[in-house]
């Protein structure tokens, strides 16, 4: 295996990174070794799981199937980027109020794959909301209760969104 | 008593370390100047190892030691109920299923420890497979452990079940099969291991479902001290009973002990599958009585639970399944046996259930027939013969208290908006 | 075309190791300096939430809010021995552990608080990390404050306790015994399903569930292991099966072993008999077994229902459909 070293440049969870990696590095393992960013986990290695799930550049990606070169000039979201100020995403908070947590290891990818299908649908009924977490496999919650967060968070976001529009039409 | 907080939805404790991704599972964990492990694992599902050359693997860069059966004679097998798993397969030994380890390689990364695996020469004396457990308990087959492949014998014996069955009207009488299952919890088996020189205590962690059990098999396997090997609990990616067994533990304590240094080992899904236990695939003979009017007069039951390659629970698991054998209904006369075997599959043991969730399959089917050819109601069915306060189980324990298998039939038919049907 | 069916299946579960097998858990509680309660546990949380009913159930008896609860999580250094997160044991058998440690704790602040304020205990009461004097409730000291003054008389206010109840070991011969299993669990499911008679395939609707669990300390919890093992539990029923040929796995891997995903799952309606009647804490029966074992024959049952085949064999797989709805005609022609 060739020792091949290049540098490559992307912007991570709002922050620009430079580094240094091999083009046989995954970028799974570039994100949690390198950059010791642990909350995207490996559930198989084989994009089949979606524990590794990131967003870059706008798409839901499973993080093991990636060579780190290919994340040249990108922008990436880990479960690290969400959230602002110390404040949780109201996705996050959604999983936490509706006991959508057990073990906890594909929520990093779900809460994801949740932000996802939020932006690009913020009202999705029951179906909709099981096709877009279908790539993520969990083994302990039966869903129901990730399905609940992810409604409770989609009312809240639009909510959330009217009382802005509000604020703004007063002003 | 109006209670404050029990009986309340309140928040799971690391609920939040959860959703944020700060939960630190073991493979999130890191100690400066770590090493990588990866297994050596069997080649064969049934054989003597006869030659392990691992002096191409050694020389590749980057590795630090590889560890064989010849470095630790010392070490004894382990095992949950019967230590009959050894720790590593050495030569003139015999591996049992595909999952046996047979080398531990470490490495400064672990790609290096991944291309070594494949540098390791084996030469092995293939035996004959037994991969069903009727083949097993034949007289010619081949024994997989030294006493035979029939690991335990259980019975169950309650009124008479002759006469059971000739009080019944109907007699069913059939045969279930399950199949081995995985847990597949999403995080796969993962762990580090620390040896302190100063102190010679080694630090494990990696998750157990019980640390204080595993603490003790990791003792006596290594000949230790309780007090030398300390266990601590990682944040765990399910378990459902897979991880009673002990998985990288022993393999990262030698590790350590041996190099010094911090080591880790973390499986891939793959060998997590083949490796680390399995739901028992059971076989379970069901015979069962009733009187034209539904009432249960006799139960029997012969059980083959395929335990693979090693103990484990395995006894433990067929046996809790034939004490579950009927269900939650008044059988007088029950009679069963259960027999836990020996095959070369991978070793079987606790999963949710522990073998009550095969033998449910078999007794909620033949209630089920029996109330389809009495022409009864199935949840009539059930509820005229279900437990009460007194009833007496296939122990022949008597239920005194907290019986409320009648509500739950009555509730689950009350959503379900059941109807009674007659056929 | 689709058919759907329903089917009901009922089970039993004889919770805790039983069979004689010493069964305990030991759980202490301390004061911490930061104004926090200590409780050391070395029960896993494998994501079934033991942690959680430890700490509701040490608020409740100490009277605190649960922020105030820190636990000392699993080491083999610093907790005992508190069995394994299996056999649905925990709630039971470390919440016991832990109600009762609660409970002497209780105990030690009554004592030692009664000698700060000159008074019987009976006199005595705690809210809010606060014990005071019930006819004068300005008069209080903190937690805190009391363990600090035990601590200067040389002694610990701390607690621990054990749950050890017994079980008997069956007679080999027959199976019998008066105690095998410290209680059980019930369960009821009904399951609907829809099966395609072209493509084999088979969508469960809806489950229902009727637990009896004595008393569920957390109910959402409760419910999560309900519908995570009834999902594990349509796993095994429709799909799920480790292929091993000759000793070799054939499919050691998420695309060829099947799990259910989010697209997989029914409708869930769950209801929770309390009748706080078990030897558990507060009443409470252990569910993370039970959750998860009516469900795959409830389904056989349904499909029965559905197409008129009885299955024998699991997973009922649409091949294994197609190929039984195959024989069903042509018996019939």
């Amino acid at each position: 295996m060739s020792t091949h070293k290049l540098t490559i440049e992307f912007i991570i969870n709002g922050q620009k990174r430079k580094i240094e990696t091999t083009p046989f590095t995954r970028l799974l393992d570039l994100i949690r070794d390198d950059l010791h960013l642990t909350g995207t986990k490996e559930g198989c290695g084989k994009g089949e799981c979606g524990a590794c799930t990131i967003i870059m550049n706008h798409q839901l990606v499973a993080s093991c199937l990636v060579l780190a070169p290919q994340a040249d000039g990108a922008e990436i979201i880990t479960i690290e980027g969400l959230g602002e100020k110390g404040k949780l995403d109201p996705i996050q908070e959604a999983f936490i109020e509706t006991g959508a947590v057990q073990c906890g290891f594909c929520t990093p990818g779900m809460v994801l794959a949740a932000k996802k299908l939020l932006e690009e649908n913020p009202h999705p009924n029951i179906e909709e909301i099981k096709r877009g977490i279908s790539g993520n496999l969990c083994r302990c919650t039966g869903y129901k209760k990730i399905i609940e967060a992810i409604n409770l968070a989609a009312k809240r976001l639009t909510q959330q969104l009217e009382e802005e529009k509000g604020k703004e039409k007063n002003v | 008593m109006s209670k404050m907080y029990v009986g309340e939805n309140i928040i799971k404790v690391d609920s939040k370390e959860k959703v944020i991704g700060k939960a630190l599972y073991p493979d999130d964990l890191s100690f400066e100047g770590m090493l990588y492990l990866k297994i050596k694992r069997a080649v064969h599902p049934h054989a003597i190892l006869r030659k392990l050359d691992i002096s191409k693997a050694e020389k590749l860069p980057g590795i630090v030691k590889i560890i064989t059966a010849a470095d630790i004679p010392w070490v004894k097998n382990f095992g949950l109920i019967i230590k009959d798993q050894p720790v590593l397969i050495g030569i003139g030994q015999k591996m049992r299923y595909m999952g046996d380890a047979l080398a531990i390689v470490i490495a400064e990364n672990k790609e290096i420890a991944s291309q070594a695996l494949r540098l390791i020469e084996v030469e092995v004396e293939k035996l004959e497979v037994i991969s069903d457990p009727i083949r097993a308990i034949e007289k010619d087959a081949p024994p997989i452990h030294n006493n035979g492949n029939i690991l335990a014998t259980h019975y169950l014996e309650k009124g008479n079940i002759e006469k059971g069955f000739a009080q019944a009207d109907l007699i069913v009488d059939k045969e279930y099969r399950t199949s081995f299952l995985d847990h597949i919890p999403l995080q796969v088996e993962s762990g580090l291991g620390v040896f302190d020189a100063k102190t010679e205590v080694i630090t494990i962690w990696a998750a157990t479902q019980w640390i204080h059990d595993t603490q003790a098999d990791m003792a006596q396997a290594l000949g230790l001290p309780k007090e030398k090997i300390r266990i601590i609990q990682p944040a765990i990616g399910g378990a459902f009973g897979k991880r009673e067994d002990i998985s990288v533990h022993l393999h990262l304590a030698l590790a350590a002990m041996l190099t010094k240094r911090p080591v880790k080992l973390t499986y891939t899904r793959e060998e997590s599958m083949i490796t680390q236990s399995k739901r028992h695939a059971f076989i379970v003979r069901a015979k069962t009585g009733a009187t034209k009017t539904g009432y249960l007069t006799a139960w029997q039951v012969e059980v083959i639970g395929d335990t693979g390659a090693y103990a484990s629970s395995g006894p433990a698991v067929v046996r809790k399944g034939l004490y579950h054998c009927t269900g939650p209904y008044n059988v007088p006369n029950v009679k069963g046996v259960a027999y836990t075997i020996y095959t070369n599959n991978t070793y079987a043991g606790a999963m949710r259930g522990f073998g009550t969730t095969q033998m449910a399959f078999a007794y909620e089917s033949q209630m089920d027939i029996l109330a389809f050819e009495l022409g009864i109601d199935p949840v009539r069915f059930r509820l005229q013969n279900a437990y009460e306060i007194g009833s007496s189980t296939p122990n022949q324990q008597i239920l005194n208290t907290s019986v409320g298998v009648k509500d739950t039939i009555q509730e689950a038919a009350r959503m379900a908006n059941w109807k009674e049907e007659s056929r | 075309m689709k058919r759907f069916g329903r089917g009901i299946a009922t089970i039993m579960f004889g919770f805790g190791y039983g069979e004689g097998f010493p069964d305990y858990s030991v759980a202490s509680i301390e004061f911490a300096e930061d104004n926090k309660i200590l409780v050391r546990t070395a029960a896993a949380d494998v994501g079934q939430g033991v942690l959680t009913v430890v700490v509701q159930i040490a608020a409740e008896v100490l009277k605190v809010s649960p922020e105030v609860i820190r636990i000392i999580p699993g080491d083999t250094h610093l907790t005992k021995n508190a069995g394994s997160s299996s056999a649905t044991r925990q709630t039971f058998f470390t919440g016991n552990a832990v109600k009762n440690a609660a409970q002497a704790l209780l105990s030690n602040i009554y004592h030692y608080a009664s000698i700060e304020f000159r008074s019987n205990y009976a006199e005595l009461s705690v809210k809010g990390g606060y014990v005071f004097r019930v006819d004068q409730p300005n008069n209080k000291i903190s937690f805190w404050e009391l363990a600090q003054k035990v601590k200067e008389k040389g002694e610990i206010l701390r607690a621990e306790a054990s749950f050890f109840p017994r079980t008997n070991k069956p007679n080999p011969e027959t199976g019998r015994g008066e105690k095998v299993y410290v209680a059980y669990t019930f369960v009821t499911q009904i399951a609907e399903v829809e099966v395609d008679t072209i493509t084999g395939n088979v969508q469960v609707l809806k489950i229902y569930t009727a637990a009896d669990i004595g008393k569920a300390i957390n109910p959402q919890n409760v419910e999560g292991q309900i519908e995570g093992g009834a999902m594990q539990g349509i796993g095994m029923a429709l799909m799920e099966e480790q292929v091993l040929k000759d000793g070799v796995t054939l499919n050691a891997n998420l695309t060829d072993y099947l799990i259910p995903t989010a697209m997989d799952m029914p409708q869930f309606e769950t209801c929770l008999i309390e009748k706080e009647d078990s030897d558990g804490p507060f009443g409470a029966k252990g569910i993370g077994e039970p959750g998860t074992i009516a469900t795959a024959p409830a389904i056989a049952n349904a499909i029965f229902d559905a197409i008129g085949i009885r299955f024998y064999d699991l997973p009922i797989t649409p091949d294994k459909i197609l190929k039984a709805l195959k024989e069903q005609k042509d018996k019939k022609l």
